[in-house]
């Protein structure tokens, strides 16, 4: 179920966008496969519906679902590969953050990759051993 | 836009104690208004203006660009009114509370009623003396919803009911908003009811309308400032609108409204601080204007 945070920083109208972007992501909504109405999900959420109908607005225009007129809303074809671009995006943000604040505590450009390179392979590692 | 409900200048007083004091706001049709305020503040004075059941001292209030006259019936069909606490007479059974108000109301939809009746469990042969209060709140939004209201005023309904009963009390009425894009006049002392529901924001304050704002605006523009000073912060902050301060050592704490990127880079300006910047949640910005 979709969660929300009212304390959040974040609008709950982009809350809603991210959890069902995520959803797609996941492969827990798959293509064609219909959302739930305005009403019932801002009921659900007890939200102004009028907040809801922004972020499907929002997804539509970013090309993750389409509308039926009278049918409701779907998960679009392409929609996993708009979020793959969004992951990249994503992480290119978290690397942008990450490098300007290495570069506030004076860091050399080769400090910052090494150090990077380190967590990187650490992190591999660890995630087969996870595996096996 | 079109407005459904405006009021103007509306003051009231009871003997030397007044209540509302050159009120004016304008509901737009089909959205939600969160009408915020502490007990005692005029909520109930203001709408009980609204509903006719007492006259304002002056001021004039419009209802569908109809001018309301004191004690004028005839727009109350088209207004829900949900009280703090909802009066029906007690000899009666939910099914006589039915047929009285259906008398009322022109637009009355029965199967709705039956819907609404059935969804809460409440059963017609009930008597309302024997009812729970919850279940007298949810007796009293089966009648407001069952007349099609195009305005639906909520005078802090669900003070003093359990959470449960609140949650589905509040998805009712936001189904209600889906289907027949009410208009909702909410108010409350309950902040959290509010937060995910309004589009507008007002904070009654002594008498006055001290907020009327598109409550994501207020959300983006109310900030809590951390501001740190290196060495003895000074004894009072030059900040334009700043709502609430408090110095603690060499911190200054302090809520500012409206927030925007002057403000921001007056305060970066200062030499030798650190800054953090915060959002507020509703129930702290209503704090911080209130106190």
């Amino acid at each position: 179920m979709i969660k929300i945070e009212t304390s959040s920083f974040i609008p709950i109208y982009e809350q809603i966008k991210k959890e069902i972007k995520s959803r797609i992501s996941l492969g827990m909504l798959k293509r064609d496969e219909p959302l739930p109405s305005i009403r019932d999900l801002a009921a659900e959420l007890i939200v102004n519906p009028n907040t809801v109908a922004r972020a499907y607005r929002e997804l539509e225009m970013e090309g993750f679902i389409y509308t039926r007129k009278g049918k409701g809303c779907f998960v679009a074809d392409d929609s996993s590969s708009l979020i793959s671009e969004e992951r990249v995006k994503i992480l290119n943000k978290i690397f942008d953050d990450a490098i300007e604040e290495a570069i506030k505590f004076d860091c050399a450009g080769a400090v910052i990759a090494k150090a990077f390179e380190e967590r990187l392979r650490r992190a591999m590692k660890g995630k087969e051993k996870g595996k096996s | 836009m079109s407005e459904i409900l405006k009021i103007q200048n509306l003051s009231k007083s009871f003997g030397k104690n007044r209540i509302l004091q050159d009120f004016s706001v304008s509901l737009e049709k089909g959205r939600v208004y969160g009408l915020l305020g502490k007990n005692g503040e005029g909520k109930t004075t203001l709408i009980r203006m609204i509903m006719g059941v007492i006259p304002p001292d002056s001021g004039e209030i419009f209802f569908k660009g109809k001018k309301i006259t004191f004690r004028d019936a005839d727009y109350k069909k088209e207004i829900g009114y949900i009280p703090e606490e909802s009066f029906f007479y007690v000899w009666m059974r939910i099914v006589d509370v039915l047929d009285f108000n259906a008398s009322f109301y022109p637009a009355w939809n029965a199967k709705k009623a039956s819907e609404y009746l059935e969804r809460f469990s409440l059963d017609r042969k009930s008597r309302v003396g024997k009812l729970s209060r919850g279940m007298k709140l949810k007796l009293g939004l089966v009648v407001a919803l069952a007349a099609k209201p195009e305005l639906l005023i909520l005078d802090d309904p669900t003070s003093g009911i359990d959470v449960p009963t609140r949650q589905d009390f509040l998805k009712n009425i936001i189904r209600e908003l889906s289907d027949a894009g009410t208009t909702i006049l909410f108010s409350t002392h309950l902040v959290h009811e509010l937060e995910r529901i309004i589009e507008r924001l007002g904070i009654l304050h002594h008498g006055h309308l001290i907020l009327d704002e598109n409550y994501e605006k207020v959300k983006n523009r109310a900030k809590r400032i951390r501001l740190t000073f290196g060495n003895t912060a000074p004894a009072e902050l030059d900040i334009p609108g700043i709502l609430t301060a408090k110095k603690e050592n060499e911190r200054w704490e302090s809520v500012i409204y409206p927030w925007n990127e002057e403000i921001e880079a007056k305060i970066r300006s200062i030499s030798g601080t650190r800054l953090e910047i915060e959002p507020l949640s509703l129930e702290e910005i209503f704090m911080s204007f209130v106190s």
